[in-house]
């Protein structure tokens, strides 16, 4: 019976739980957004640039994945007050866990474009193309291709990372799981319910992926098979 | 010349929306002051969230009838309890509401108002556990209380300090040390009285093994040295609520039976 009960106290917040939800959901897709506009700039720099920038983009990348991302939270939001800046939680989150992303995601993308054999290269440069014109043309759309099946597991990590997101006051769909735990005094349901939303928005996002890889997959010889 | 013109249009409607957000912006700002207050929304009776999502609770309606007798507006946010004195200190939030003791140590870093209730520190226990109060806090047992709270405080500095081995163990929040209570991982939770009261009503396995008498004063909390001046606001809103009658009348909602 009380299991019961505390389901229809979720059920009587439904409202503000889907609210959470769309908060968790936007955060997932702005920091990932955020990650893959920089993360890729950074592989290829990382790649195929000069020794100073290789360098400066190693100790970025290294930075970010070095700090837990709690404390970025606080750093991001905590921080830049003390200078006078004030900026909301949510923003501050975005920042915080999409430079972390795209720490995380340039390496996923250094590991695509490493994995190319060189002859791609070679034979565009051949072709007469420049350096520039081979990594759009002939590199990136091989490298996106091969990337998609470690990003859906950054994607599945991050959506998670978001819950962090409290302790700098985003009202996300843990806290809403909180909130309802602590009204009904039965945290166990409650977090039950709360971990099957995360669980299918994680299988929504994955099964996309994966429906995504075997679309772009080029067909013929010597491409390799997705499987599943 | 079609995609000209488009952008032409958007850059047109982009600063149309800029100006009017800066305008109306600027013509509420000449009106009331807006503060921004914050609290751990998860701490029934104090604070905490109805069905429809709505933040409740005695701390959070306090705020809002002072305001509306003060003349400024308020923005209720809720953050986590061990976030609240840095971000009222950054200025990232104006009014610390969250049942917060006043402590030499919080005087450090921001300013409270003048005391607005009084708590004492309740130990609950499983009902069937045969333990009393003084068997409950004796060495060898394991104390659940929040982090950051004069609870822990308390079992810390009167208990552990003095030689008497308890072994204290932190929850983010206090309905989890209750929980790990109920689960017998714990023999014993510190808390505030009334949010222990409330919580004993909806567990029937605890029981109330007594009070610990540390008269606690709470306190609304704001920046160090009061920036904008908004304590005095706070204290004279609250003496025009206690002689009105309407902080009774909160009083017996919240914590009355």
């Amino acid at each position: 019976m009380e299991i019961l009960e505390t389901l229809a106290a979720i059920g009587k917040s439904i409202i503000p739980v889907l609210r959470g939800t769309e908060i968790t959901v936007a955060l997932t897709f702005s920091l990932l957004a955020i990650g893959l506009m920089m993360g890729l700039p950074l592989a290829l720099g990382q790649v195929y640039g000069n020794k100073i920038i290789s360098t400066i983009i190693v100790v970025y990348e290294r930075t970010f994945r070095s700090i837990p991302a709690l404390v970025l939270l606080f750093l991001f939001y905590f921080g830049p007050a003390t200078f006078g800046i004030y900026i909301s939680p949510f923003l501050a989150a975005i920042l915080a866990l999409g430079f972390r992303s795209s720490a995380y995601q340039s390496q996923i993308f250094r590991g695509a474009i490493q994995s190319i054999g060189q002859g791609q290269m070679m034979a565009a440069r051949s072709l007469g193309m420049s350096k520039l014109k081979a990594i759009i043309y002939i590199i990136l759309p091989l490298v996106l291709r091969r990337s998609i099946p470690s990003w859906s597991n950054e994607y599945s990590s991050v959506l998670k990372d978001t819950a962090l997101a409290f302790a700098i006051g985003v009202i996300d769909l843990n806290r809403w799981g909180w909130r309802i735990a602590i009204r009904t005094q039965d945290p166990i349901i409650v977090f039950l319910v709360i971990g099957v939303i995360y669980f299918f928005l994680t299988l929504a996002g994955t099964r996309f992926l994966r429906w995504l890889e075997k679309e772009l997959k080029i067909p013929g010889f010597q491409s390799r098979d997705t499987i599943g | 010349m079609g995609r000209r013109k488009v952008v032409s249009v958007l850059m047109v409607l982009v600063w149309g929306i800029v100006l009017t957000l800066g305008i109306s912006c600027l013509s509420l700002a000449q009106e009331k002051p807006t503060y921004k207050v914050v609290s751990d929304i998860s701490w029934p009776p104090f604070e905490m969230v109805d069905e429809q999502g709505n933040y409740v609770g005695f701390d959070l309606d306090v705020m809002r009838a002072i305001a509306d007798l003060k003349g400024y507006n308020i923005e209720i946010k809720d953050l986590s309890f061990d976030s609240i004195i840095p971000a009222v200190a950054a200025g990232l939030a104006d009014i610390g509401a969250s049942g917060f003791t006043i402590t030499e140590e919080r005087e450090k870093q921001v300013d409270f108002s003048n005391s607005y209730w009084t708590s004492d520190q309740a130990i609950i226990i499983r009902a069937d556990s045969g333990l009393n109060i003084a068997t409950a806090l004796s060495s060898g047992r394991k104390v659940g209380a929040q982090r950051g709270t004069t609870g822990a405080d308390w079992i810390q500095t009167n208990l552990i300090d003095q030689g008497i081995k308890v072994e204290l163990k932190l929850y983010e929040t206090y309905p989890l040390a209750v929980l790990d209570l109920i689960n017998g991982n714990l023999d014993a939770v510190i808390q505030d009285e009334p949010a222990t009261r409330a919580s004993l009503k909806k567990q029937e396995s605890l029981s109330l093994a007594g009070i610990i008498i540390t008269g606690e004063e709470f306190g609304f909390l704001v920046a160090e040295g009061d920036p904008k001046g908004i304590l005095p606001k706070i204290n004279q809103g609250m003496a025009e609520l206690k002689a009105s009658g309407e902080w009774e009348k909160l009083i017996a909602q919240y914590f009355g039976d």
